[in-house]
């Protein structure tokens, strides 16, 4: 039996519970239910009401906890929760011919008050050592609202959860405070909304409706970049909300200072409050997502194929997820879930074209960046002007696209292969120390994406 | 355990009772039983299938106390078949318990009631009160809106939305919607999804006074004097149907609600296998067309009066979403407002801006 398996641990768990309980009880109380998830040695069971929660807490926890600590002593405790019904296993239905059309209330789920996804839940939600600290900190923001960490900055790059965090923390903050009121939004939304109520010369309206908000929470906002007025909108919001200690939110791409094009009392604004990125997950974290993902679809996969996907794919939550959901209509086609051999074979699908960057283009982007002339990075020159940026060149070209050495040192001007590797270690040392090469670099990399 | 009861009021709380008692046979035996307790909280009856429960106090003499469990269907039908007025004695010993009520005497075999679950209450403080009867005929009405299929369990429930001291029942099967308002005078928000089936069951078991309903996620309770009813509830999110509502009328027609109900019924007869009619909104003519057309039977057209705006538009409907509609309201004239081709109808009560009512076309 694989103990961590919740399905086959259950399974494990009834043969036994069936052998002490009558067969009346126990097809009434045990039908139903299913361990939802095992999580720092607390074994998570899923019933369907409050009357089979009183009835496991009261009748059969010791029962319970006997067999599993039987299975083994890493399981601590049992908790119960009731699951939502959507998560069920809903009976099949042979749909009937219904020449009425229906109405179009799957398009709805998204509540129009608060703009929240009810889908985006901290139930739902992962967490690793990535993003245990935005975590926490989101969990400090919705006990305190306004108070504890205001603003909340998130950020990270695309597919780390950040939509999901902030929408989960709106989703919570509703549930603990049903008389107040959640906004979310994107930047986008939040510009186009200012630039219709200017046209239709009710901006006083557009100031009236932001700012009755308790908690506002908006996503995306690098996108405000450049959009001086809107810019402008959303620091006097800011500040009214921030007065009145209501909570606010915000993710983005990048950290507040490094938004270009950002008016600098805003930025400083943003980072007034608290500020955490969440970096790319590891591989075990990614493991637990692909693992929650298909278990939310009521698919489980087996341990190998789990790690295979967690490390053919990197970084983005989302690429995870349309993998999933592969695995997933796999798993309905065909009813069984796929093995490794299968996963394999539709994982070509999401291979990624390798990037491809060629020398000429990283060094044309990198002299822009530092504004010198392209051309004298070919040169023998040893003007320090240009040094750097070649080194920088020499360094990117090998950390990011795996350039060989005697290549790098060939396309730049016929340089020996030992001056390639003294310049990439050079580099590679001083980023460390130097804060302001390693801001540099980074900015350079956006470019080259 | 031995209790004296009149008999009247015995046989209409097991009646009420036993409603709530597991009718399925492969589960516990004990949720088929009532409960039947006698102890310093007076007599009581319990009853429960795990979706919902009741606890219902029963006046009476308590000679000694104690608790039994009674196999419900067994119990309804020697209750009901009980005649004339006057007292009735309960007594246990051993394993059966035994009815005695006059010179008729007989021995009911009890279950071991040591299994019979708990009634859970909610743990949240949200509540609102509300008079029964009107709670009652809102319950019963709203439910047989919503969806019968469990496919989706948030239609297959009642929504009930607390705010600004007004409650807001809402069902859908995803064909028609219904929204009926209460005004309750007392603030308060919330909001929370009763699985329809419950909810009638529910409805039949209020009494006409006031009833407290109080609810936290997972659970709701209606309490009243001299009893309790329980229910789980629904744990999913309820579409925003706010949105679908159409904003705009194409055509708009204000007939006399008993006209189209009798026109509804003669198109009824002739309406085909997809149980279809199609109505013609008329302006010109002030009149609302009804037609229906079956090959096997024949066809009828009809038309009844009615102040119409708006352009002519013909619209097909089902007829029993139609009519059912105008079983919900006991207004004299509706308002029938379209808002194209292939949108939904909007019905409303003249009158009465608490009611609305959505119905979808059919395909043309």
């Amino acid at each position: 039996m694989d103990r961590t398996n919740p399905k086959e641990l259950w399974e494990h768990v009834l043969t036994q519970v069936e052998l002490s309980v009558p067969p009346a009880a126990f097809s009434t109380w045990f039908r139903d239910s299913r361990i939802v998830k095992i999580e720092g040695g607390i074994v998570y069971v899923g019933v369907p009401s409050q009357f089979f929660r009183d009835m496991y807490v009261k009748k059969y926890h010791l029962l319970l906890l006997k067999i599993i600590r039987a299975v083994s002593y890493e399981f601590r405790n049992l908790e119960y929760l009731i699951v939502k019904d959507e998560r069920r296993k809903p009976p099949r239905e042979v749909k009937s011919e219904r020449p009425t059309i229906e109405l179009p209330l799957d398009d709805f789920y998204i509540n129009k008050s608060d703009n929240l996804n009810p889908r985006y839940t901290f139930d739902s939600f992962v967490v690793g050592s990535f993003n245990e600290l935005a975590y926490a900190a989101a969990q400090a923001a919705i006990e305190r609202p306004g108070i504890a960490y205001n603003p909340l900055f998130i950020y990270g790059e695309t597919g780390r959860g950040k939509t999901h965090l902030i929408q989960a923390v709106g989703n919570q903050f509703k549930k603990l405070y049903p008389a107040r009121k959640a906004f979310y939004l994107t930047s986008e939304k939040f510009a186009v909304d200012y630039t219709d109520s200017v046209q239709q010369g009710a901006a006083n309206r557009f100031k009236e409706k932001y700012r009755q908000y308790d908690l506002l929470i908006m996503d995306d906002v690098q996108f405000l970049s450049r959009k001086e007025k809107s810019e402008e909108e959303l620091f006097h919001l800011f500040n009214y909300l921030h007065d009145n200690n209501k909570q606010i939110v915000f993710s983005s791409d990048r950290p507040p200072l490094a938004i270009p094009d950002i008016a600098a009392r805003l930025a400083g604004r943003l980072a007034s409050g608290m500020t955490i990125d969440i970096g790319e997950p590891d591989s075990e974290s990614r493991m637990a997502i692909i693992r929650k993902k298909a278990a939310l679809h009521g698919v489980y996969l087996s341990d190998e194929v789990v790690e295979y996907v967690a490390g053919a794919i990197g970084g983005s939550i989302r690429e995870l997820e349309g993998i999933v959901n592969n695995m997933v209509c796999h798993a309905q086609v065909k009813g069984a879930a796929p093995d490794l051999i299968e996963v394999r074979q539709s994982l070509r699908s999401f291979a990624r074209p390798q990037k491809a960057v060629s020398v000429k283009q990283v060094v044309s982007k990198v002299s822009e960046y530092y504004g010198i002339d392209e051309e004298s990075i070919y040169e023998k020159t040893r003007r320090r002007e240009v040094v750097r940026p070649r080194q920088v060149i020499m360094y990117l070209l090998r950390e990011d696209f795996n350039v060989s050495y005697p290549t790098i040192g060939t396309k730049l001007g016929g340089r020996d292969h030992t001056t390639v590797i003294h310049s990439c270690e050079k580099i590679k040392r001083e980023v460390i120390e130097d804060n302001i090469l390693a801001k540099e670099i980074q900015s350079i990399r956006t470019l080259l994406v | 355990m031995r209790i004296f009861l009149d008999k009247k009021k015995f046989a209409d709380a097991v009646h009420t009772c036993a409603r709530f008692a597991e009718r399925r046979a492969a589960t516990l035996p004990v949720l088929g039983a009532i409960l039947i307790l006698a102890g310093k909280e007076g007599i009581k009856l319990r009853a429960t299938n795990l979706e919902t429960g009741i606890d219902l106090a029963l006046s009476g003499e308590c000679k000694e106390d104690g608790v039994v469990a009674v196999p419900a269907v067994v119990l309804e039908q020697l209750s009901a078949a009980l005649s004339g007025e006057g007292a009735l004695e309960l007594e246990h010993a051993g394993d059966v318990v035994r009815v005695v009520a006059g010179p008729a005497r007989s021995s009911l075999k009890t279950l071991p009631y040591e299994d019979f679950p708990a009634l859970p209450l909610p743990e949240g403080k949200s509540h609102f009160a509300v008079q029964g009867t009107l709670l009652k005929e809102l319950l019963v009405a709203i439910a047989s809106c919503s969806s019968s299929s469990t496919v989706r369990p948030e239609l297959a429930s009642v929504y009930c939305a607390l705010s600004g001291g007004e409650l807001t029942l809402v069902a859908t099967d995803s064909f028609r919607l219904v929204e009926k308002k209460v005004a309750l005078g007392k603030g308060g928000t919330g909001k929370f999804l009763i699985p329809a089936k419950n909810a009638v069951d529910i409805a039949q078991a209020l009494p006409a006074g006031e009833v407290t309903v109080s609810f936290d996620e997972h659970q709701c309770a209606f309490s009243f004097a001299g009893g309790v009813v329980v229910s789980r509830l629904t744990n999913a999110a309820y579409p925003d149907y706010r949105q679908i509502i159409p904003k705009e009328a194409a055509a708009e027609a204000v007939v006399l609600r008993k006209d189209l109900d009798a026109a509804l019924k003669r198109a009824t007869i002739f309406a085909d296998a997809f149980q279809k009619v199609t109505l013609f909104f008329d302006p010109k003519k002030k009149a609302l067309g009804i037609l229906a057309k079956n090959q096997n039977v024949g066809e009828s057209a009809d038309s009844i009066g009615a102040a119409s705006t708006g352009v002519p538009l013909e619209l097909s409907f089902n007829h029993r979403y139609l009519s059912s509609a105008l079983a919900l309201t006991g207004a004299e004239s509706v308002t029938l407002t379209a808002a194209g081709l292939g949108r939904p109808l909007l019905i409303r009560a003249k009158g009465d801006p608490s009611f609305l009512y959505l119905v979808s076309p059919m395909n043309q």
